[in-house]
């Protein structure tokens, strides 16, 4: 394989399959059809990889589980309305501990809102769209390539931590062709660790809060608790080790810009003005690391797709007021960050030509 | 092997009401499934949730206890990564035919061979007695205290728009019947659908004019007959199986 145009969503079920997975259910939705319409092509040629396209998107969520359950890595796609009415089984998926990956190419919500236009107001979505507690796993890249690489990150951390883990895109990175070579990025798959359904035993994956001999416990706070905790520590010392991050631009600069996915190659304009701190593992919050780096700088402007989500949990985070420019209805330009900056009197005096287009990460 | 292997009986008494008609649904499936030798390594039950939903705790097998109306699109998914599992889904009325109805539409269309067992006791039990999409019209439940408005769903027309699904219709009364039907299901190479009528006193039989449960059983012995040999069409408490075009299933 040498290097070729590569699309986002396409380096996405390339990442999955690279991954191991072999069932994909989904629904149609812009701006992540090209994830099912390509899936359905593979499956044509690939028997053992096992393709539907449901009636809905509850009903995907549903079947990615259960194919989970029965010993498929399993996956869907889906935007920000789909992904609404994926809740429900996301949170089932915490509760039974299921591992799969649902990735959501972010557009701008909410409603049907602007379907094929990026946004980045999912976050919110993806850490607390469900009912109750539980600990999101949630990966947001910014190129293409690494829309390959941090699936199938994403299915290892699945499989580690046994929860639906989000993948984040936009309608911007999904819709991008980058060259690229896929096949020189290596990251190492983890196997399966659920034994799969029939396997001789008598477990009940139970929705409704059980022992473990199946006797419903819908009374016990104190089993509860203990299992809320058991979960809880296990998949936040999972996420650990997946702490992605880029720090990098202009370190000696008073200012940290904070931008993630897409937004992130837009801001590259501004690379001499800023340093940068790109969170690419969204959830769990990277707070030790970006704490350490926030104390270096005197300002930090968030430059986001959404009005202020991920700007809320850092000034939570740091307890420290934070700037903010967001880019809503889909107006994810360097004018428009421009704008913005120079409404809160943040515009550099003069923006010099950009640096090296290529984000370096680390984590 | 006996039948009460497939039970797990340490879990007993179950939570169901003295007089409640499920235990009788499983009691015939847990023969069945003896007779079919289903076992741990080839049989998944699917549930959805609900008094009916519990079902999947007692039987000794591994199973599913999935969201309210979401037990088609789980199982159809266990069938098709695990095509040499027998797929048996226990559901409720209002599970099946109310939350879950898209699904049902969809996956009688699709076809996969799994098996529904519909404990249809024409009402949401277990939240105190409102009105399912298959409570009678003029139907008095708290939730329809002038009498239910609607006419309800029909389930066999639903099945029967696949031309090539196993519908029967039985009662917990009549309990030969029923373990046909529930073997033929199983044995059926793709979609069937076990509509069991089924009582509930506590919730829905005593508001009705019912004074215990032999009481509902005694009505399904009197109210429902069989239906001519070779119907092709159930009339509304008519006993019987609507067989479609059997067909070789995708996969296997």
């Amino acid at each position: 394989m040498t290097k070729r145009l590569v699309q986002g969503n396409e380096a996405v079920l390339r990442g999955a399959i690279r991954a191991g997975a072999s069932y994909f259910c989904g629904y149609p939705i812009s701006p992540s059809s090209e994830i099912l319409a390509q899936a359905s092509v593979y499956a044509t040629t690939h028997p053992e990889f096992r393709f539907l396209q449901a009636e809905d998107e509850i009903a995907s969520a549903n079947a990615i589980l259960g194919a989970s359950l029965a010993g498929a890595k399993s996956f869907t796609a889906t935007s920000g309305p789909g992904f609404s009415l994926m809740q429900e089984a996301i949170g089932y998926g915490h509760k039974v501990g299921i591992p799969c990956v649902i990735v959501n190419v972010m557009r701008v919500g909410p409603g049907t809102g602007m379907p094929t236009m990026p946004g980045q107001g999912d976050l919110n979505q993806t850490r607390y769209g469900s009912t109750g507690d539980y600990t999101s796993i949630v990966f947001y890249p910014s190129t293409v390539a690494e829309c390959y690489e941090y699936t199938i990150h994403a299915f290892n951390a699945a499989e580690e931590s046994r929860t639906p883990v989000i993948f984040l895109s936009d309608a911007f990175l999904g819709h991008l062709n980058e060259v690229a070579d896929l096949d020189t990025i290596d990251v190492s798959v983890v196997p399966r660790t659920l034994e799969p359904l029939a396997s001789g035993g008598t477990r009940l994956f139970s929705g409704v809060a059980t022992y473990t001999d199946g006797e419903p416990a819908t009374a016990d706070a104190d089993e509860f608790i203990r299992q809320y905790h058991e979960s809880r520590e296990h998949r936040v010392k999972v996420a650990e080790r997946y702490a992605f991050y880029e720090y990098g631009w202009n370190k000696d600069a008073e200012t940290l810009v904070i931008a993630f996915g897409i937004t992130r190659r837009i801001a590259q304009p501004l690379a001499a003005h800023f340093a940068l701190f790109r969170p690419i593992r969204i959830w769990p919050t990277l707070d030790k690391e970006l704490t350490e780096i926030a104390a270096r700088y005197k300002k930090i402007i968030v430059i986001e797709g959404s009005d202020g989500q991920y700007a809320n949990v850092v000034e939570r985070m740091l307890l420290r007021r934070v700037e903010r420019v967001p880019l809503l209805g889909g107006r994810m330009s360097i004018e428009a960050i421009r704008e913005g900056l120079a409404q809160i009197g943040m515009l550099p005096a003069e923006s010099a030509p950009s640096g090296s287009e290529s984000p370096a990460r680390v984590g | 092997m006996a039948v009460k292997d497939k039970l797990k009986t340490d879990l007993f008494p179950t939570i169901w009401c003295p007089g409640c008609g499920i235990g009788l649904i499983m009691q015939q499936l847990a023969t069945v499934m003896d007779e079919l030798g289903l076992d741990k390594l080839n049989t998944v039950i699917v549930t959805g949730i609900g008094c009916t939903g519990r079902m999947g705790a007692y039987l000794n097998f591994e199973s599913v206890y999935t969201l309210h109306g979401r037990t088609l699109p789980v199982a159809e998914a266990i069938k098709t990564v695990r095509p040499e599992l027998h797929v048996i889904v226990v559901s409720g009325d209002g599970d099946l035919a109310s939350i879950g109805g898209n699904h049902l539409l969809h996956s009688i269309r699709r076809n996969p061979n799994i098996t529904v067992l519909c404990n249809n006791n024409e009402i949401y039990g277990l939240t105190g007695g409102q009105t399912g999409p298959t409570t009678p019209q003029g139907t008095s439940t708290i939730s329809s205290p002038a009498g239910a408005a609607y006419s309800p769903i029909n389930l066999q027309g639903v099945v029967n728009t696949n031309p090539n699904a196993y519908y029967a219709k039985t009662t917990v009364y009549h309990q030969g019947p029923m373990r046909k039907a529930i073997r033929e299901a199983i044995e059926w190479p793709g979609f069937s659908f076990v509509d069991i009528a089924s009582q509930c006193i506590e919730n829905n039989g005593r508001r009705i004019g019912f004074s215990s449960a032999n009481d509902m059983l005694q009505h399904y012995r009197t109210a429902y007959k069989p239906a001519p040999p070779g119907s092709t069409h159930l009339e509304p408490q008519q006993l019987g199986i609507v067989k479609g075009v059997p067909l070789p299933v995708a996969g296997e």
